[in-house]
């Protein structure tokens, strides 16, 4: 039987040259539920989609704060998560002790990528399990960065990690370029068009599963989950809550031609608008 | 690949009964098929340029660097995995610092290059680690004047005059060798950098890329300020910086124009020959 043997740990190249743990860790990411993160000129947004392991369990956290001008969304293995964060914690308290000032974002995501590289380069230590999307806001404006297992941190306009995020980064690629002049309200809901577009076939965004949370330049990291939640959803309009996969779905079963509509269907998931697709945008 | 199955290319630090450490040279691998990444050493300075290819529009453009300064003198580029390189350089930041602390003046290039040397090599001795996967290229200017270094993940390292390395080096080389370095000047060094990058490009145009570039250089400005300094002689006055955006604008902008020009002449002497052939 063909074996591989050169990804048993992080201390070995294969021929190629490529670390297969490093790789492996970066699966676990695809793993946990997706998380968005966009920016405007003024603010930056963070979405994601909680999952409960049974119907009376509660949902997982997905988004961390880590200071009142910084949080970061997960997808991926939640302790390892924590200890990152734990560690943002940390170095935001002591830019505050020494320096009087909020860390730069640059400063803690540089911190964490650091640290994780470590984790690639000695035996007996494996990569940390899981993708970040830190959100914050500094002297220089706001920011969004991501961050992966091997230690590998990059600064986007918008991004997406997790279970389907391909379909959100489709979204965010349409529209990222109407973001920096958009209003708070208008971010969360590209945030949350894009977060709707992972969405398995019969699930849809409600109060349970979606978390937010926003950042803006004078404004404090505010976090909505529960309840709290309701307001963009209804932005979001009727039926806006649901995939437009499933949507479109649903529509085609209503007209009883279920069949012929796959071909849309097919066409949606290729990046390819199908007429029936932008019918649904009725917040746009 | 007379190394797999062997059994000798599983750990780090174990040679091979022909004297291969397989594990540095699959670490070179991961080089090879890292971005395009040229130094220039000319007369009155030293310049640095990669290749990036911008992998989503989502990314914001001029952020994620590949190219860091080091010290105030001390430029590195790095090809290979990019985490590595980040660790290479937090690593010749901290030598850069202790020399001043020990010395009082800015470290020498060729002494940087030997201290950073040493630490990849470090990383060929154990199985509890493994190799850098990374080749950093080393730029700055002392009292010997302008310096460049290349430091493979085996620990070796030469000095150059030109030195290349990542997926374009062979294109970059040969550009490279044609080039006379000692008369060339930062801002001619600029244009032929832009076009050496293009011109390793060439294997896989349709991705989109830009460069980027900086240099070591020294005018009147920082040279005075070096000397007036008030704590003493403790920077020599040469400066690693990003090449002012015009410069390097209108040098890309040259280098593309001049590539495809080159392009529409093969493609011509190819359709002569054919034509020759049909005939």
């Amino acid at each position: 039987m063909f074996r591989n043997n050169y990804d048993n740990d992080s201390v070995t190249f294969s021929p190629q040259g490529r670390i297969f743990q490093v790789e492996y860790a970066l699966e676990a990411i695809k793993q946990g539920s997706a998380a968005v993160g966009l920016r405007s000129k003024t603010h930056v947004a963070l979405v994601a989609l909680k999952r409960n392991a049974e119907e009376l369990g509660s949902y997982q956290k997905k988004i961390i704060p880590i200071d009142k001008h910084l949080g970061v969304a997960l997808a991926g293995l939640s302790p390892d998560a924590r200890v990152l964060s734990n560690f943002m914690r940390q170095q935001s308290m002591a830019s505050r002790l020494l320096y009087k000032r909020p860390v730069p974002v640059s400063r803690v995501v540089n911190s964490i990528a650091d640290k994780a590289q470590v984790n690639t380069q000695h035996y007996g230590k494996r990569p940390y399990g899981v993708g970040l999307l830190i959100a914050g806001v500094d002297e220089t404006g706001p920011h969004l960065w991501e961050f992966q297992p091997s230690g590998q941190i990059l600064e986007y306009f918008g991004a997406a990690i997790g279970a389907r995020s391909q379909s959100a980064r489709t979204y965010l690629e349409r529209h990222f370029e109407s973001f920096p002049d958009v209003s708070r309200d208008e971010l969360v809901l590209h945030g949350l068009k894009a977060l709707r577009d992972t969405l398995q076939q019969d699930k849809e965004l409600t109060t349970d599963n979606t978390s937010i949370a926003i950042v803006g330049i004078g404004e404090d990291l505010k976090q909505y989950d529960g309840p709290r939640v309701k307001r963009f959803l209804d932005l979001l309009g009727e039926d806006g809550t649901k995939s437009q996969r499933a949507a479109r779905l649903d529509t085609a079963m209503d007209a009883g031609g279920a069949d012929d509509d796959n071909d849309d269907e097919l066409a949606g998931l290729l990046g390819e608008s199908g007429p029936s697709g932008s019918a649904m945008d009725t917040t746009e | 690949m007379t190394s797999i199955g062997t059994g000798y290319d599983l750990s780090n630090s174990v040679f091979s009964p022909d004297g291969r450490n397989f594990q540095v040279e699959y670490a070179q691998k991961a080089v090879e098929n890292g971005p395009t990444t040229i130094g220039l050493r000319c007369k009155d300075g030293v310049i640095l340029a990669c290749e990036k290819l911008i992998t989503s529009k989502l990314l914001v453009p001029g952020s994620n660097k590949r190219i860091s300064t080091v010290d105030r003198h001390i430029g590195i580029a790095t090809s290979g995995l990019i985490p590595d390189g980040k660790h290479f350089i937090n690593r010749a930041r901290d030598e850069a610092i202790s020399w001043r602390r020990n010395f009082k003046d800015s470290v020498p290039i060729a002494s940087l290059a030997d201290r950073m040397g040493s630490y990849a090599q470090a990383y060929t001795l154990y199985s509890s680690v493994r190799p850098f996967g990374v080749t950093a290229i080393v730029a700055g200017a002392d009292n010997d004047g302008p310096g460049l270094y290349m430091i493979e993940p085996s620990g070796l390292y030469w000095g150059y005059f030109g030195a290349a390395t990542g997926k374009g080096r062979q294109a970059a080389k040969s550009e490279i060798e044609k080039l006379n370095l000692s008369e060339l000047t930062l801002l001619q060094g600029i244009k032929e950098a832009a076009r050496i990058i293009y011109v390793a490009h060439d294997d896989n145009k349709d991705k989109e890329f830009e460069i980027e570039m900086t240099w070591v250089t020294k005018d009147a400005k920082t040279a005075n300020a070096a000397v007036t300094g008030s704590r003493g002689m403790i920077w020599n006055g040469w400066v690693h910086e990003e090449v002012p955006k015009e410069l390097l604008e209108e040098a890309a902008r040259e280098a593309k124009k001049a590539v495809e020009e080159e392009d529409e002449e093969d493609d011509d002497a190819k359709g002569e020959e054919k034509m020759d052939e049909d005939l």
